[in-house]
């Protein structure tokens, strides 16, 4: 029988013991559709509790879904599921996330997914030809950077081999560290599991192919339609300045593309002109976002864009800054938005943010943090730093020997030299500030004594207790922003609600569009001009959250998807929140409705609840996991909840949001702990039995 | 007469019409050629682009024809009417153009048998990965620059018709595209290691070789491309200004080839 979407088979493989085996996929995890569901199933089933995240036990789980492959626009990342060693006390369930062409590979070779476990005796790397799979001594490619262990994976596989790999800091168990694949994705906080494998890294090389249930006419049809309704980066349906077909503007859209604005390295320069929406050609141009990331200083040494596989949104810049390298460094970078985060090491450079400085501070940290592979905690890694340095903190709780070893001059002159610094002494561990940094913002927080001013809004720590920051909370959308940043072990990788606020269109619009989806355009508030809480922010919440499991299990893009919006005026801006069924459906075969696909979604988020409440060992999410910063009520100090202009909520309003979000989800109010009946319905029964037992149900 | 008789018979009418066709384009300045008399591959070139020079006449394909010697095989003499000409500086590496050839043409997303390559070239670009140059080279880890690969439609000879020893890769009757008929091909992968790019691939599914067709005119990649990086132009000869990918074999001279030169 022919599998369609999916290739029908997961790869396991113990490091331990050293055996390699298959399991079927649509027999033991279709009900989980891929990636996130997949992961959060193997790691109910297989990681007991008291496993840590650095012991063999643990499971680290690679993997797309069933679109992955299959050319669905926006279809290409992968998430990587494990306990997350930032997690604090407990390390919690958690994944990062990843795009480029590695698990299109993966499907090409023949696999859904690839789950780890074990430990090996020395270090390895997996080679996956194909079904041909072989666990190969790696302990010449140990110590060294990510680009150089890619090179040499692609030697011995070839050119062509996509290669998942960690760098000194996955391999030093630094709990912030990441994977990396493709130069420039990384998947945060994970690659210290990966160094506790001693497993360098996954090269993938796949001749197979991924086959399509629908006819093909039906299917181009159908792609073709998914693209006439696609914006730019985060859904942006507005251009950022005004352009002939566009009937509104808006400055901050990622769609940046215009007249006279270049991708200035190219060779001869591109222009990445009008890009009007109805031309499936300058898709591609319509995000420059070297521009928007690192200012208009940044055009011209702009090469081109790129991103991940089968994705026609280019959200990634390719920039050559020759400046750059005077430090060292190749002058070729790339990434996106947070993963410049080692410009942000250094607070203040001599010429600005936007400046040239900046700029070759954004290529150097490029290159320490991806090739060392170190993870930011979504920035916070450097607001610790600065706040440990700027409050006196770091002379008390390091050796005057190694404070005075760190170049604090670089720091307060704004050189890129620092970044250097700074980033190996995390890869490496080196002394207390390197290991303590390395720990995660709760750790180092705990560890060094930061004070309640840490806690504070200038430091963005969302949940104090886990130790993550903010992501897309109250400045998308109040109370729903607030719920959804309270419901994951790490920073919400959730923009399925940026995705619809930050589109641009004017709020009438967006009211509009709102009450076709959530029943009332009170689900959405002008931007920093909230009102009290409503059922329908509630069912927003709600929705985002199982979007976005639901996109990080198809795979498609949670930094695109879904789309209530379009940028089509003949449609009314009209976006298409049943695409993911369409296009799941015409892929598979499997045909499941909107609501069916849904239904299938919030199985997966209700397990990553449960896998929360196991792991922590209490029901009562509400008063333990659940939390929102002092800041969310009380910054800015004079402004009043429900008035223009900022982001302050009222914290009775926001108990009457949780209430709200709980109900909708079928939780237990009291608690925000799913009930025995939730989980029924969902087709988690074993959850609930399990669950019974501990005493851990509602 | 069987069905796949019948369409040979009918290829070589067509070529035969072709032929008269690439007169006619000749004479009106065009750029389609024909070969009157034996002549080296570069001889023949010149002759292409110096206009009536060398016109066949109908009598050296019947001859050609009615040799046993080339039973089920006609020469790819004709220039296309079209190549694809893709351009670098435009692509973003998304592999749409993959995607949609595989997707649009076969039902499924399959990129090693894609006619327009992206894949191999996005790490370290056409020279591959190489010990302590990647980042100086192409692709992702280098210089950023990536490269799509699109089959050139070569002039006569073809290298990789002239290889096949079943005659399987023909001139298309309405585009002049190198296309292999699955009805003669047989699978033997001698195509694939004549091309001097690297364009032809295998499809394990058909167990035949595959490679650019040109959409019959409408080649999906070019409607696919999110930035406009591959057009569909009138043919040119792009064999002189893309290094080759791979070592070429050539098969020895056919004997068939004798006939004409």
């Amino acid at each position: 029988m022919s599998v369609y979407g999916w290739s029908g088979k997961i790869l396991r493989v113990d490091l331990s013991t050293g055996r390699i085996w298959t399991e079927n996929t649509l027999e033991k995890y279709k009900d989980y559709l891929g990636a996130t569901g997949i992961g959060y199933k193997v790691m109910w089933d297989e990681v007991p509790v008291g496993v840590k995240a650095f012991d063999p036990e643990n499971r680290i789980i690679f993997g797309g879904g069933p679109l992955i492959g299959s050319g669905s626009p926006c279809g290409g990342r992968v998430a990587i599921t494990s306990l997350f060693p930032t997690s604090y006390p407990v390390e919690l369930i958690g994944s990062g996330h990843m795009g480029g062409h590695w698990g299109a590979e993966l499907k090409f070779a023949g696999w859904d997914a690839v789950i780890i476990q074990g430990k090996a005796a020395n270090p390895v790397w997996l080679s996956i030809m194909d079904d041909k799979v072989e666990i190969r001594d790696a302990r010449q490619l140990w110590g060294s950077g990510i680009y150089r262990a890619t090179a040499e994976i692609c030697a011995e596989m070839g050119a062509e081999a996509q290669v998942a790999a960690i760098g000194q800091a996955g391999e030093n168990l630094v709990r912030m560290a990441c994977v990396m694949t493709g130069n420039s994705h990384s998947a945060g906080g994970i690659g210290g599991v990966m160094g506790s494998k001693n497993l360098k890294a996954i090269g993938v090389r796949g001749t197979g192919s991924v086959k399509i249930k629908a006819d093909k006419k039906e299917w181009k049809e159908l792609v073709n339609y998914v693209l006439s309704l696609a914006g730019s980066n985060n859904q942006w349906v507005v251009p950022s300045t005004p352009q002939p077909w566009a009937e509104f503007h808006a400055s901050n859209s990622r769609w940046t593309a215009r007249k006279g604005l270049f991708w200035g390295a190219a060779n001869p320069p591109v222009e990445t002109g009008t890009c009007d929406p109805r031309d499936m050609n300058s898709i591609g141009y319509r995000c420059q976002k070297a521009v928007f990331d690192l200012g208009p200083i940044a055009e011209q040494f702009t090469v081109r864009m790129d991103g991940c596989h089968s994705c026609p949104i280019r959200c990634h810049m390719q920039i050559s800054v020759p400046t750059a390298e005077k430090y060292g460094v190749s002058r070729y970078a790339a990434n996106t938005c947070i993963g410049w985060w080692g410009r942000g090491v250094i607070k203040t450079y001599p010429d600005g943010a936007r400046g040239m400085t900046a700029l070759e501070g954004a290529v150097v940290g490029k290159h320490m943090t991806d090739d060392y592979g170190v993870w930011c905690n979504y920035g916070q890694i450097n607001r610790d730093f600065q706040y440990a340095y700027e409050k006196g903190i770091l002379k008390k709780v390091l050796s005057e020997k190694e404070y005075k070893s760190i170049p604090f001059d670089l720091y307060e002159k704004g050189s890129p030299e620092f970044i250097k610094d700074f980033v190996r002494r995390i890869a490496f561990r080196e002394g207390e500030f390197g290991y303590a940094l390395g720990e995660g913002s709760a750790r180092v927080a705990e560890r060094w004594g930061f004070e309640e001013d840490y806690y504070g809004y200038s430091y963005n720590i969302w949940n104090r207790k886990l130790g993550y920051p903010k992501h897309h909370s109250t400045e998308n959308g109040g109370q729903v922003g607030a719920l959804i940043n309270s419901q994951y072990n790490r920073d919400a990788q959730c923009h399925s609600h940026v995705n619809f606020y930050a589109c641009g269109l004017p709020l009438e619009i967006q009211k509009r569009l709102a009450a076709d989806v959530f029943g009332s355009g009170d689900a959405i508030d002008a931007y920093r001009n909230y009102t009290p809480m409503n059922v329908y922010k509630a069912k927003f919440a709600k929705w985002s959250l199982i979007r976005k499991e639901l996109h990080d299990s198809l795979p498609l893009c949670n930094w695109m998807f879904p789309w209530i919006v379009s940028p089509l005026k003949e449609r009314g801006y009209k976006g298409d929140t049943t695409i993911e069924a369409k296009l799941y459906s015409a892929v598979t075969g499997d045909k499941k409705s909107e609501a069916e696909l849904d239904l299938v979604a919030e199985r997966i988020f209700n397990l990553h609840r449960a896998l929360t409440i196991r792991g922590m060992g209490t029901k009562d999410m509400r008063k333990e996991h659940d939390l929102v910063p002092d800041w969310a009520y009380d910054y800015p100090k004079d402004a009043k909840p429900f008035t223009a202009g900022h982001d302050k909520m009222d914290r009775e309003d926001m108990q009457k949001a949780f209430d709200m979000f709980y109900k909708e989800c079928g939780w237990d109010v009291a608690t925000g702990a799913p009930t025995k009946e939730t989980y029924q319905k969902l087709g988690l029964g074993f959850v609930a039995d399990e669950l019974g037992k501990l005493g851990l149900l509602p | 007469m069987g069905e796949s008789e019948k369409a040979r018979s009918m290829l070589g009418k067509e070529l035969q019409e072709k032929v008269v066709d690439g007169c006619e384009c000749i004479e009106s300045g065009g750029n389609t050629g024909f070969l009157k008399r034996p002549t080296t591959r570069r001889r023949f070139l010149k002759l292409g682009a110096t206009t009536v020079a060398g016109l066949a006449s109908m009598s050296m394909i019947s001859a050609f024809m009615a040799n046993p010697a080339n039973a089920g095989k006609v020469p790819v003499i004709v220039n296309s009417k079209g190549v694809l000409l893709a351009d670098p500086a435009r692509c973003a590496a998304c592999r749409r153009c993959e995607l949609a050839c595989t997707e649009f043409n076969n039902g499924k997303s399959h990129p090693v048998i894609a006619r327009v390559k992206v894949y191999r070239n996005l790490n370290f670009g056409p020279q591959g990965g190489q010990y302590g140059f990647y980042n100086s080279q192409g692709g992702k880890f280098g210089n950023l620059r990536v490269i799509q690969d699109t089959c050139k439609q070569c002039p006569h000879p073809v290298p990789c018709a002239d290889v096949c020893p079943r005659g399987a890769i023909e001139a298309s009757p309405t585009t002049g595209a190198r296309v292999v008929n699955p009805e003669k091909c047989v699978g033997c992968k001698i195509c694939m290691a004549a091309c001097p790019w690297d364009m032809i691939s295998y499809d394990p599914d058909t167990k035949k070789a595959t490679k650019c067709f040109l959409c019959n005119g409408k080649p999906e990649c070019v409607a696919a491309c999110p930035t406009g990086a591959i057009k569909y132009i009138k043919w040119r000869d792009l064999t002189k200004q893309t290094p080759p990918r791979a070592a070429v074999y050539r098969q020895a001279p056919d004997a068939s080839c004798a006939t004409c030169h």
